[in-house]
């Protein structure tokens, strides 16, 4: 099992703001989680990433605790790809990548040619080997999270967790985004995004954490976890979860406030 | 592999090509600066009063040893020591920061390293008590700074500038205290003159021994130039990516307040170079640590040379550096500010 969170609880100033939260996860899978606004998201990630320390509960990656860790030893294991940021210094789309390598580099070390072609495998796997050269600051929002992800990609960890990848994206880029998702699940990454539209677990994920006030409403296939019932009771507005077949006869699932 | 690696490959090229053009521009503002002066020593004399001073016997004029050895090397080296270390300090600040508008001086660490070795300058305390209180001093300075600044919510960039100004000014006051009862025939002299920023009194063995503190800021900086962008991506990001946030962060900070400290105590408070030399080599070169620091080391060590060169032969009676680096930074400063948004934002 590539990822196994057991009573998971986390907080600030022994304040839990996520409660005893557990979930599994395996290689080639991807998770979505989703809730309102507040629901400890965010904590969540922090946790998932190293960043927070559990105040109970544990988190195994490949079966090794993540307690007690290094943050190189952390990022061996969970690649982190933020929301489309703005960095303040024009670095180019390949020293942004090459920065993927930083657990794989000594202290007092620079990337050598290995870590360069490394570089240029993850941006030649996303497609975008083209922009190397360029600023990354003058990269569209939907180039941007390529280079976030290739930037992933070369940090060699077998889980990958974004944050809500979809926000700040434009509407063809969010429909290209789950292909995307998918596609990093196809080479045996495991892929955890948040999110906060419902219908993103079913279009790219084969799980799905519906989050409220800290803890798991629910968690499993997303036609089950994100049940109009389910949804209703944790966004309190009313919720149709319907299924709608297209002119080549693919099956979607759009979810309707009603 | 591809033609977009291949693409890649000549620009690193182009940079190599800049930084050895950068090294030759270097190199000619030092023979230019043997040559100005009241005595010029052509490169053909500074050889020979080279190998005359190493003890190799050559034919040469023993004044022009005695200027090469006792006033014009000293000087230079010092120029080329203060500029690199205040430009790769600068560097090293703006990248950990996430801040293009901070430097060793608007950071407030030159006043607070400049107040310690007032302070020790003031108490009659030998010359190694003056680099640890400068030490000290910027290092309590750039301190006050992180903590003010990272506490402030509104615009952190402008935030750390005000901070760095307090503190700077408080830094100042200090001094001013001690000038205040300072005697003024002996130390008070010594003081001002020293904090106006000023090359003139500048021995070999003062030069050698900041030297070495530099060196080690430098070896540092040097062997983290890459880390430093990591740092540059902001905290959650950095640590994500597997550095040891809190280590490396105060390593960097320990490095550059180092070379701070010992440029304010080779040569007094010199302004500006700091903030300047790495915009410029920021456009140059971009924004990677790995050509940065090594560029900023070149290029502010060059720029200060010849604004010493402009202080020493622009007029009848020799200007102090301090003066002619504020009076050519002031107006860059205001164009960073005012010029486009480039400043404010990227760079």
């Amino acid at each position: 099992m590539l990822l196994e969170i057991a009573g998971l609880t986390g907080g600030y100033g022994g304040r839990p703001v996520v409660r005893g939260i557990s979930c599994r996860l395996d290689r080639g899978e991807v998770l979505g989680v989703i809730g309102p606004n507040g629901c400890g998201k965010t904590t969540f990630f922090r946790l998932l990433l190293g960043l927070l320390r559990p105040m109970a509960g544990e988190i195994r990656v490949e079966g090794t605790s993540l307690a007690g860790l290094s943050s190189r030893e952390v990022a061996r294991r969970v690649a982190y790809i933020p929301q489309n940021h703005t960095p303040v210094f024009p670095y180019t789309v390949l020293e942004m990548v090459l920065m993927g390598r930083a657990s794989w580099i000594g202290r007092y070390q620079s990337p050598r040619e290995a870590d360069r072609e490394a570089a240029f495998a993850a941006l030649e796997r996303m497609g975008i080997a083209a922009l190397a050269s360029r600023p990354y600051t003058a990269l569209s929002g939907g180039q941007r999270q390529l280079v976030l992800i290739a930037r992933a990609i070369c940090q060699d960890a077998p889980l990958l967790v974004m944050d809500e990848p979809g926000a700040s994206l434009d509407y063809a880029n969010q429909q290209r985004l789950a292909v995307v998702i998918r596609g990093l699940a196809g080479m045996g990454y495991g892929v955890i995004f948040s999110t906060h539209n419902p219908e993103h677990p079913f279009s790219a994920a084969d799980r799905a954490l519906l989050m409220r006030e800290g803890e798991a409403a629910a968690f499993g296939p997303p036609a089950e976890a994100l049940c109009s019932e389910q949804l209703e009771r944790v966004y309190g507005i009313g919720m149709e979860v319907v299924s709608v077949t297209d002119r080549s006869g693919r099956v979607h699932t759009l979810c309707l406030p009603v | 592999m591809g033609g977009y690696q291949l693409e890649e490959k000549r620009l690193r090229q182009k940079d190599r090509l800049r930084m050895a053009l950068l090294a030759a521009v270097t190199v000619a503002a030092v023979l230019l600066s043997f040559w100005i002066g009241y005595y010029p020593l052509s490169p053909a004399e500074v050889v020979r009063a080279m190998l005359d001073g190493w003890g190799i016997e050559v034919e040469v004029i023993p004044q022009a040893v005695t200027i090469f050895w006792q006033v014009r090397l000293p000087r230079i080296l010092a120029a080329l020591l203060i500029g690199g270390a205040l430009a790769v300090s600068g560097a090293a600040y703006q990248g950990m920061f996430r801040n293009p508008l901070v430097s060793p001086d608007i950071l407030g660490v030159s006043s607070g390293a400049g107040m310690g070795a007032a302070l020790a300058i003031g108490s009659g305390l030998p010359g190694w008590c003056i680099q640890l209180f400068a030490f000290a001093g910027g290092a309590l300075a750039v301190g006050a700074a992180c903590l003010i600044g990272a506490r402030a919510r509104e615009n952190p960039v402008l935030s750390l500038v005000l901070t760095g100004t307090m503190v700077g000014s408080l830094c100042n006051a200090v001094v001013t205290l001690v000038k205040y009862f300072s005697d003024p025939n002996d130390v008070l002299q010594q003081l001002t003159f020293w904090l106006m920023g000023s090359l003139t009194k500048v021995d070999l063995a003062g030069v050698l021994t900041s030297a070495v503190p530099m060196a080690a800021g430098f070896a540092v900086l040097f062997a983290m130039r890459w880390r430093i962008n990591l740092l540059s991506l902001g905290d959650e990001e950095a640590q994500s990516l597997g550095m040891s946030l809190r280590r490396d962060r105060l390593t960097v900070i320990l490095a550059a307040t180092l070379l701070s400290a010992s440029a304010v105590c080779l040569g007094g408070l010199i302004g500006w170079v700091g903030l300047m030399i790495p915009h410029l080599c920021r456009a140059v070169f971009g924004p990677d640590g790995r050509r940065m620091i090594p560029a900023c080391a070149l290029m502010g060590g060059a720029y200060l040379l010849l604004m010493d060169d402009i202080a020493r032969s622009a007029m009848q009676m020799e200007l102090p550096i301090g003066v002619v680096t504020a009076v050519a930074g002031v107006p860059f400063f205001i164009w960073l500010m005012v010029g486009g948004r480039g400043a404010f934002h990227a760079a």
